[in-house]
């Protein structure tokens, strides 16, 4: 069963994507391009459920040989474990929501089917990129995906700054994908095979485990964080960041499933897939480059005032925690952390675009409207700094809102819920379950090693946590509190139709974790209560080796509580229950004080932004280097358009004064030369020498010709006479022989 | 009478025809010349056939008759060079081979 069901879970949003393609061809459109897309993603969702029954702890990866090279052979094929499952329903699930939401949101706009093809193609290649047992596959699907991102945020591509984010977006990422690729290579070099499991030959983990040696590990460190840099670049960490929240410009719902869910998950899964070959080093970078992340982001989201600015670097910041997750070793948690993030940031997104779509109406609703404001902006096309402020759109300006939550209560209370879950308000939300599992896995390294790094990437994580629940709920306060600051606008504003709610409520339910454990939980193999995801990997992972690059990642039931640690307990005796007791420790720690700074974050929140106990503006006067810095979004977008831009600008000026000066120079030199020696040589060689020779052999020819035929008498017995003369020569010739 | 003295004669009569034809200053003439050389070779055919085949095969007359082709060769032939000497006549108002030299070079 399991073959047709991901056959039928990979075709089905890729024949929705091909019927557009296809009638696009044949010059006319299929009819309702959006229920189409919409029927294939819910037949994908249905099959992925169906696929729960399927999932082994250890599964054969359904692979086939792809291309042979002499010895070289490279397979393609499915892996399916549980973490692909749950990524498959997560992928599907946001996907057929969003599509449905897009139904309501993007009803009217002149390329409305196009958008949904546009859907399909990017759920397909996430849902491929997800699958997929080994590297090669994942590198395809990770670009496509990346490709439909580009598409999808320069959607509206009549405005400058769409076009101008989605080049900045296939840029941006690309960097990191050279890396990822550099470090692909490196890999495959090494091990001949692209496989990351053990199928008809062996994967990489395998061989890694059984082939490397302690000299290896700096090899082995460089490679990891350059697959690393795949994911630096698509899961917007610092330092490639900066295109996530241009990408905004795109579509609401493409924000939602793209850039909050699915696509920007993408390097989080890769970087968990990859975990058993993350050596100690390699996972330090990726912690502190998460951590990095997690702070910066969250930080410039308490300045923004563009409702999905706030929710982008929001984004930027979760998934950040995610790769410190990964890299304090509790890659569970990461993943764990990606799954209830991928619901709560979706519901937040499809919110705001719902508080948008409210907004719309006043413009006499039209995207295109709104897009002959922007064109009438002209900005310098090498920039890639977007001024704040002055550019946001007023229908996703914050200032301009508040009090809607009596306009529009569906969509204030799903947003409400997914806020409490993201600022990890504790027991009823998911979201504080897998903040707490990362916060406890990092804590527990940092006490279980006794790391100093540890310790302040914890620092680094409470802080953020903080944080987030402080801008998370300024958001909320100046969205649905308050009294109106627009009031022109809050009269035009209402509540979305059932398309657009509905899926608001499905990602509200799932947004609590009861929904979520029974779904993640009930069909693992690996008791529930031991994990939320089941891990694959943990074959070769010792946790005697805890010390030093001369191990390979790190001990597996590190991340986890009980029962993992039971068992592992069991084979390791008393250092993995000191672990144990220390993790446990770790984790009870963690909890109150991610209890303690959520709590403080919405406090400080709710005294901002709605008792008004404090007032903003004069903090932010009081702190004004500080507030430059988070405004400015620490420079980053100025530092690669000083930088970066301008050093390509000037390079590529130098480079045309060069191609002027040098090579144009060279040309004309070269036809100089040509013309006046060469060809002068030529001609004259010409006129002399091989003139010279026909008009030769013609005055031979001519003058022997005028000799030669005086021989030619006309009188007939001269010739008779020279016949019987040459017939008597011959004879007597002959005779003489 | 033997074989040689059929091919003295045939000889003669060849070189009288060669002679005439090389050095005759009329077309007529030269026309005779060339009979007198067929003549001398239907001569010859005959003496062979006559000399040459009778121990073989007294029946055999392969000479004869094609002597007797030989004769009605020359008539044609010399049907078709007086029409000739006559259409070079009217061309060049005489019938003397040198005063014909068109084809000089």
């Amino acid at each position: 069963m399991v073959v047709p069901l991901i056959s039928i879970i990979l075709l089905s949003p890729l024949v929705a994507f091909a019927i557009f393609a296809l009638s696009g061809l044949a010059k006319r459109s299929f009819p309702r391009q959006d229920l189409l897309s919409t029927a294939a993603m819910l037949i994908a969702l249905v099959c992925s459920f169906f696929l729960l029954r399927d999932v082994v702890p250890d599964p054969e990866p359904l692979a086939v040989d792809w291309v042979s090279i002499g010895e070289i052979t490279i397979s393609m094929g499915f892996y399916l474990d549980s973490v692909t499952v749950i990524m498959l329903i997560v992928v599907t699930l946001v996907s057929s929501l969003v599509h449905i939401f897009s139904i309501g949101y993007m009803h009217g706009d002149p390329r409305y089917p196009r958008f949904f093809a546009y859907l399909s193609l990017f759920s397909f290649s996430m849902l491929f990129l997800v699958v997929s047992d080994n590297l090669l596959g994942i590198y395809i699907g990770w670009e496509l995906v990346g490709l439909c991102s580009y598409l999808l945020i320069g959607f509206w591509f009549e405005k400058d700054s769409a076009a101008n984010a989605c080049k900045k977006a296939f840029l941006t990422t690309r960097v990191g994908d050279i890396g990822m690729f550099i470090g692909m290579m490196m890999l495959f070099k090494k091990f001949n095979t692209f496989s990351l499991y053990d199928g008809t030959q062996d994967g990489i983990f395998t061989l890694a485990a059984a082939q490397l040696t302690t000299g290896d590990m700096v090899w082995l460190s460089i490679a990891g964080i350059l697959i690393f840099c795949g994911a630096i670049g698509k899961s917007a960490q610092v330092p490639l960041h900066t295109w996530l929240p241009d990408a905004m410009e795109g579509p609401t719902p493409v924000s939602a499933l793209i850039h909050a869910a699915t696509m920007v998950a993408a390097g989080v899964y890769l970087t968990a897939r990859m975990f058993p070959i993350l050596t100690v080093s390699s996972s330090l970078v990726i912690a502190y480059v998460g951590g990095i992340t997690a702070i910066v982001a969250a930080t410039i989201a308490i300045v923004r005032f563009d409702i999905k600015r706030v929710l982008a670097y929001s984004t930027v910041s979760q998934l950040g925690y995610m790769m410190l997750a990964i890299g304090a070793g509790s890659y569970v948690a990461g993943l764990f952390h990606l799954t209830t993030h991928a619901f709560f940031k979706a519901l937040l997104f499809l919110g705001s675009g719902s508080v948008i779509h409210a907004f719309h109406a006043m413009h006499s609703h039209s995207h295109d409207e709104a897009h002959a404001d922007d064109e009438a902006h002209e900005h310098d096309d090498h920039s890639l700094v977007h001024e704040h402020g002055s550019e946001i759109p007023p229908d996703q300006d914050m200032r301009n809102m508040g009090g809607l939550r009596r306009k529009m209560p569906i969509t204030f209370i799903t947003m409400l819920i997914a806020t409490l879950s993201i600022s990890g308000v504790p027991f009823v939300f998911s979201g504080f379950w897998s903040k707490d599992k990362i916060l406890a896995g990092v804590l527990g390294r940092a006490m279980e090693w006794n790391s100093i790094h540890h310790y302040i990437l914890f620092g680094i994580a409470l802080l953020a946590a903080c944080i987030t629940a402080f801008y998370m709920f300024r958001l909320i306060f100046m969205t649905f509190f308050g009294e109106p600051r627009n009031q022109e606008m809050h009269n035009m504003a209402h509540e979305s139709p059932w398309v657009m709610t509905a899926p608001l409520i499905i990602l509200a339910v799932l947004s609590f974790p009861v929904v979520n454990h029974l779904w993640f939980n009930k069909n693992y193999v690996i008791p529930p209560e031991q994990h939320h995801l089941a891990a694959p990997q943990h074959a070769y992972v010792s946790p005697d080796t805890k010390t030093g690059d001369a191990n390979f990642g790190f001990s597996f039931f590190g991340v986890s509580d009980a029962q993992a640690a039971d068992e592992a307990g069991g084979k390791n005796g008393e250092k993995a229950d000191e672990a144990y007791h220390i993790h446990k420790r770790a984790h009870d720690i963690a909890m109150a004080l991610s209890i303690i700074v959520a709590g403080l974050g919405i406090l400080l929140s709710w005294l901002f932004y709605h008792r008004r106990r404090f007032s903003a503006e004069s903090v932010a006067t009081t702190f004004r280097p500080v507030y430059n810095l988070f405004w400015h979004k620490y420079y980053f977008d100025e530092f690669y358009d000083g930088v970066l831009v301008a050093l390509t600008v000037w390079k590529s000026r130098l480079f045309a004064r060069f191609d002027l000066s040098v090579i144009d120079g060279i040309v004309n030199g070269v036809s100089t030369v040509t013309r006046r020696v060469f060809a002068a040589f030529i001609g004259f060689f010409d006129n002399s020498v091989v003139d010279g020779i026909v008009n030769r052999v013609a005055e031979v020819t001519w003058a022997a010709g005028g000799r030669i035929r005086r021989i030619q008498t006309g009188a007939i017995q001269t010739y008779l006479f020279v016949v019987i003369g040459g017939i008597v020569l011959i004879i007597l010739i002959f005779r003489a022989l | 009478m033997t074989l040689q003295h059929y091919l003295v004669i045939s000889a003669i009569l060849f070189s009288l025809g060669i002679f005439a034809v090389l050095t005759r200053k009329n077309a007529i003439s030269i026309l005779m010349g060339i009979e007198l050389i067929l003549n001398s070779c239907n001569l010859n055919f005959v003496a062979f056939s006559r000399f040459v085949s009778i121990p073989v095969d007294p029946e055999n007359i392969d000479g004869q008759i094609i002597a007797i082709f030989g004769i009605v060769l020359a008539a044609a032939e010399a049907a078709v060079f007086l029409a000739i000497i006559l259409a070079i006549y009217r061309e060049f108002g005489s019938i003397r081979p040198d005063e014909v030299d068109t084809l000089k070079g």
